[in-house]
């Protein structure tokens, strides 16, 4: 009947505009706090200049001979911390999905209990271990797990939500306990999914530990913090270059095993 | 009757165990505890450190309770810290959105050219890899201390990330409402205006806030190197060991990362699922696309 009429315009509503009002003002007012003014990017844009020249040759005599160390105490803490992290995770992740919990309010203490802990930063998580057990690689392992476990905790209890629930029907309808319903018929589901989440991980892992030494959590960012204290800009980017490279190899070995796992 | 049962070729009884699991699991254990125990043996971890570790945390939480709730901690000193971190968040992503945006449509292989998606697409990567206190770390001499420096960062480290998912988003898209408004003599302005950005701009609008989410807790962090934000007053209160001040700053800091969070996902939901009973795609991205942003 309506064939070759053209279709009715959609109703214009006066919502979106004030939205969009309201979005662009808290934007302008935002900037204003940042400092945002472009004089001052002018301004920025001559120091920037001046300043990059002390960046460059990088040292990569220096570099040689004390890089190598604190690089491998980085990837020692990524290490060490996704493999403690993401094994604890595992069973926590089971706890905070509705599919699996073992009644209501396990779900909803583990599903908050997670929330709170992920919204502590990583580098938040380091100065309170820094303080609790005092400068070094122990408490940036220590952060990294708290990181690791509550972001496989959300990652893994999420894909567990999505799992076919009806094996663990059948699983259930043998006569099998709760625990060995989970094990049988939903963990074979999610299982690669948790490693590739573990690898993910561990790639997020690595990024953060290079950066914990600067809150004295031990690890390559130790020496950056070091350096840049002594001006020694050079120094310090030949140490970015090294973590640039570190982490975009790493990164693209998960990438490609993740990608083939899943 | 038992020749048909014989004839479904099943085989009687119960299925044999697949062989290699024993194997598999041997060498999952070696690739795991092999590399933990370099790891702990090389920094130095002893039992006895991790033994005593839950005690030294208990005391530190023992110290911040009962968090310092007076007038002026909360809001003379935490909050307008922690709205700074917010406002850090906010331009940051704005800069992001906006330079990936463009961006994006460059790194996109069924709208651009081939080595202009090798080069955005390594672009991406490139910026991606150096973590946001690193950048701010290196900006921190040329711009100085404060605010502006944190957002370039979190601003620059969005544009490598969003850029990533943005082309994404593009390259899904459905082709046939571009060949048709091509068909009916639209130019490349009306084939993106008309065509692409209908299609795309729920999700990457979704993308956008997921992005403020993460980036509201990275320039809470900013701050313990002096880029702005809430960061640097946990670093004063725990250097002078005032820890119930610091618990305040905890408190408040996961109180309002809590609160836009849940706001920013009911945003996020409505725009991409559309209002409460209309029909439309309910996927949110919980799947492995998103765990590239995290």
């Amino acid at each position: 009947m309506s064939e070759g009429v053209r279709p009715a315009r959609p109703k214009k509503s006066i919502v979106p505009y004030f939205v969009a009002a309201a979005v662009l003002a808290f934007t302008v007012f935002a900037a204003r706090q940042v400092g945002f003014s472009l004089s001052q990017i002018a301004n920025n844009f001559d120091t920037a200049r001046d300043f990059i020249g002390r960046f460059f040759p990088p040292d990569w005599g220096w570099a040689k001979e004390n890089v190598p160390g604190p690089m491998i105490e980085t990837i020692q803490i990524a290490i060490l911390a996704s493999i403690i992290g993401c094994t604890f995770a595992l069973p926590v992740a089971f706890w905070a999905s509705k599919l699996t919990a073992n009644n209501r309010w396990v779900y909803y203490i583990d599903k908050w209990f997670l929330n709170v802990i992920r919204t502590i930063p990583d580098i938040f998580w380091a100065m309170l271990f820094v303080t609790g057990v005092g400068l070094g690689a122990f408490a940036g392992v220590l952060a990294l797990i708290m990181f690791s476990f509550s972001i496989m905790g959300k990652l893994l209890s999420e894909t567990i939500d999505s799992a076919d629930p009806g094996p663990l029907e059948a699983a259930r309808s043998t006569g099998a306990g709760h625990t060995q319903a989970v094990q049988a018929a939903v963990l074979p589901q999610v299982l690669p999914n948790y490693v590739a989440y573990a690898l993910y991980i561990f790639e997020l892992d690595i990024r953060a530990s290079t950066v914990l030494g600067l809150v004295g959590a031990g690890g390559i960012g130790r020496v950056l913090e070091a350096q840049r204290s002594f001006f020694r800009f050079d120094r310090v980017m030949a140490v970015v270059v090294v973590i640039f490279v570190i982490v975009f190899l790493i990164e693209q070995v998960s990438v490609f095993v993740r990608r083939r796992l899943v | 009757m038992s020749e048909i049962f014989h004839d479904t070729g099943a085989p009687a009884g119960r299925p044999e165990a697949p062989r290699s699991t024993r194997w598999i699991r041997w060498t999952v254990l070696v690739i795991l505890v092999v590399p933990a125990l370099w790891a702990a043996s090389g920094l130095g971890i002893s039992m006895q450190r991790i033994l005593e570790a839950p005690a030294d945390m208990w005391k530190i939480i023992r110290a911040m309770y009962p968090p310092d709730f007076s007038y002026n901690q909360v809001f003379e000193r935490t909050l307008p810290k922690v709205m700074e971190s917010l406002y850090i968040a906010w331009i940051g992503t704005m800069v992001g959105a906006f330079f990936s945006f463009i961006l994006s449509f460059g790194a996109a292989k069924n709208l651009s050219p081939r080595w202009l998606t090798f080069v955005i697409r390594n672009l991406f990567n490139a910026i991606r890899a150096f973590p946001e206190l690193l950048l701010a770390f290196i900006f921190l001499p040329i711009f100085g201390l404060g605010a502006w420096t944190g957002t370039l960062a979190i601003g620059l480290h969005s544009i490598g990330t969003l850029g990533k998912l943005s082309s994404e988003v593009i390259e899904g898209i459905d082709p046939g409402p571009l060949e048709a408004i091509h068909s009916a003599g639209g130019r490349w302005p009306s084939v993106m205006r008309f065509g692409v950005l209908p299609q795309v701009l729920p999700t990457i609008v979704a993308y956008w806030l997921y992005r403020f989410e993460i980036n509201l807790r990275v320039s809470a962090f900013l701050g313990v190197i002096g880029a702005g934000g809430v960061g640097a007053e946990l670093v004063s209160q725990l250097r002078f060991r005032n820890f119930q001040a610091a618990g305040t700053v905890l408190l408040v800091t996961i109180v309002v990362v809590l609160i836009i969070d849940t706001v920013s996902s009911m945003i996020r939901r409505r725009i991409i699922a559309g209002k409460a009973g209309e029909e439309g795609p309910t996927e949110l991205f919980e799947e492995p696309a998103a765990v590239g942003v995290l």
